[in-house]
């Protein structure tokens, strides 16, 4: 390889704005980096070799064989560190209230891939990716106490002025760990009851409270801590980054998800390509319409280009009328790298 | 807010009402309040029962085993996908489904396990005479025997043997665990004779034995053993994200990344020309009938 020489120009490859020449262009790979050592699996999380698993410098097997098991061993991974027997316990406690959520989007998705005839794994994975900044954002609520605590000590604020702001700021958020869900279930109060009893609880659960009162105060409707917000604030005082309790979350909830996958294997019917109907009731679209002849399309299709910002802006708006089109999702992404 | 369900289903796992949620009869909190571990309420999740103190201790101890596995197929999807930056959940869920044919099948090895059991009862051969039977007929058919081998711990799994000793330590042993015993040993004996080199129990072998000693059945305990990974996964993509580079090609690193562009070795068709739209007619008949392309058709 690496021998072939191009006679002609293709297409636009010729075009003086090419940054290079485009026909004098080498072919086969890139040799080996022998400047730099070589690619290997870089971990700070676990090792293992032939008769070895280690996590964070435990042998795993040891670690299960001391009576240590898988609520532990979150901590090792996550944390690298045992943890406490309380804390132990509460993130037990955690892990049963976040395994089962009846027929929510975790369940639901899993379901509909189960239709397919899938792999039980994969509707496992597919109940995870229902875990965003809305449903289960503990990402979101972890690090807007993050942000806010930060705050409050750079401002020389107390934690209860910093929680107004914040709820001013984010009162509307699907995040804000406070809503009108959990009026008549007692099971998010009990949670951060049980923290305080088993003496894990810290600043992110004082701060919560403090962020309850806020809103309760502001809201004019009636709200209270809900389950995103004890969930995460008692992952934050047992120690876990936003992130890391997103995941274990998201993941605790797949087991359920996989008994849905199997009770809707066993009582439902696998769906085929093109058996799922939509009402034209449901439709609010445009009026069903000829498809124009081919020939016709330069005399009945108007090019979309604008050319002045205000030609530009006036287009943006007509196209956010369509449903489906992008234009009326407007959000602001500072450096999506870092948006977990 | 909007609560009407999403899509209607007949359920006998769970409801929520906006008092409390319930799993197979029993209030969440009320489980949670009451010290019951998350590994029981696996049980009652899968099972719908409470199970003894010594049950939930090898579910516990099992879990424990196999949440973290360093570098395997799972491990590596959630590092390659978190590279990207997409939402962590997208590289957790990628890591769960690299749960296949070959990476932790444990519904496999346990669809294997009652099919051979219930051969046993119809036949009137004992549980031994079956393992045989098995094994032979895996291996005669050049099929692998599931619940054997594993590429990076070829003289057995450290986590396998210890499963079975706990499941002896805790009285668990019944069927499942006299019938995989069987079948290592037979296992064992035939690729002696054949002058092979031993093949250890691997962890689906073990602990799935185990898994369905204690009631679950082969998708449950898949489930189980795949979800759980999920966790560790979750960790190597979190170190991924928080402490090295986005894309994995970076230059700057004092090691080469994953996908630099040195770690490409193309075995490909030669180098050609892109033929000219005039000839391609021409050029894509001869193309097809000289019939060389077929040898790279995947």
């Amino acid at each position: 390889m690496g021998d072939l020489k191009s006679k002609r120009k293709i297409g636009n490859l010729g075009d003086p704005r090419m940054p290079y020449d485009y026909s004098k262009r080498e072919y086969g790979t890139v040799p080996p980096d022998t400047a730099r050592e070589s690619f290997r699996w870089v971990s700070e999380v676990a090792y293992k070799n032939v008769h070895r698993i280690v996590a964070r410098g435990y042998d795993t097997t040891e670690l299960v064989e001391e009576g240590y098991g898988v609520v532990d061993i979150l901590f090792v991974d996550f944390q690298s560190r045992i943890p406490l027997v309380e804390e132990e316990k509460m993130l037990n406690y955690i892990m049963i209230m976040a395994l089962e959520d009846g027929l929510s989007m975790p369940a639901a998705l899993s379901r509909i891939v189960a239709q397919s005839k899938t792999f039980l794994t994969q509707a496992c994975g597919a109940s995870i990716l229902a875990f965003g900044h809305a449903y289960g954002a503990y990402s979101a609520f972890g690090n807007m106490l993050e942000k806010y605590l930060v705050r409050a000590e750079k401002e020389g604020k107390t934690t209860e002025d910093m929680a107004e702001v914040l709820v001013r700021e984010n009162l509307n958020s699907e995040a804000l760990g406070v809503s009108n869900l959990m009026l008549k279930d007692p099971a998010a109060k009990g949670m951060f009851i049980h923290a305080e009893k088993l003496g894990v609880a810290g600043k992110y659960i004082a701060f919560t409270k403090e962020i309850v009162k806020s809103a309760q105060k502001i809201s004019k409707e009636p709200v209270d801590l809900d389950m995103l917000g004890a969930t995460g604030a008692v992952m934050m005082d047992l120690g876990f980054s936003p992130e890391a309790t997103w995941a274990i979350l998201a993941v605790t909830r797949a087991f359920a998800a996989g008994a849905h996958y199997i009770e809707e294997v066993e009582r439902e019917n696998y769906t085929q390509l093109g058996q799922t109907l939509t009402p034209k009731e449901d439709y609010d679209g445009p009026a069903d319409r000829p498809v124009p002849p081919l020939e016709e399309r330069e005399k009945i299709a108007k090019p979309v280009q604008t050319h002045t910002p205000e030609e530009w802006k006036k287009a943006f708006v007509e196209r956010q009328k369509l449903h489906g089109s992008g234009y009326a999702i407007v959000e602001e992404i500072k450096d999506p790298s870092k948006k977990t | 807010m909007d609560r009407k369900p999403l899509f209607k289903r007949k359920t006998a796992i769970s409801y929520k009402t906006e008092e409390k949620t319930v799993m197979r009869g029993y209030n969440l909190s009320e489980l949670a309040e009451k010290g019951y571990s998350f590994c029981d309420a696996l049980f009652v999740l899968f099972q719908s029962r409470i199970p003894t103190g010594n049950e939930e201790k090898m579910l516990k101890y099992e879990m424990g085993a196999f949440l973290e596995h360093s570098m395997s197929p799972s491990a590596a999807g959630a590092i390659g996908v978190i590279a990207g930056r997409p939402n962590l959940p997208c590289a957790v869920a990628a890591s769960v489904m690299t749960f296949g044919g070959v990476h932790g099948p444990g519904a496999a090895h346990g669809y294997m396990m009652n099919k051979y059991i219930e051969r046993a009862r119809v036949e009137g051969k004992s549980l031994d005479e079956m393992a045989k039977i098995l094994v032979d007929e895996y291996l005669d058919a050049k099929k692998p025997v599931m619940g054997m081998g594993q590429p990076q711990h070829p003289d057995s799994d450290p986590r396998a043997e210890p499963i079975h000793v706990k499941q002896e330590e805790l009285k668990l042993g019944g069927v499942y665990l006299e019938f995989q015993r069987a079948i290592e040993r037979h296992f064992h004996a035939r690729r002696k004779k054949e002058g092979k080199s031993r093949v250890g129990v691997n962890v689906v072998g073990a602990g799935n034995a185990a898994l369905m000693e204690i009631g679950f059945s082969p998708n449950a305990g898949w489930c189980i053993g795949s979800v759980c990974r999920g966790y560790s996964c979750a960790a190597h993509a979190l170190y991924h994200m928080k402490k090295g580079h986005a894309w994995g090609a970076s230059k700057r690193e004092p090691m080469v990344q994953m996908i630099d562009l040195s770690m490409i070795k193309y075995v490909g068709p030669e180098d050609r020309e892109v033929p000219k739209q005039e000839e391609r007619q021409e050029y894509a008949g001869k193309q097809k009938e000289k019939g060389e392309y077929k040898k790279w058709v995947i």
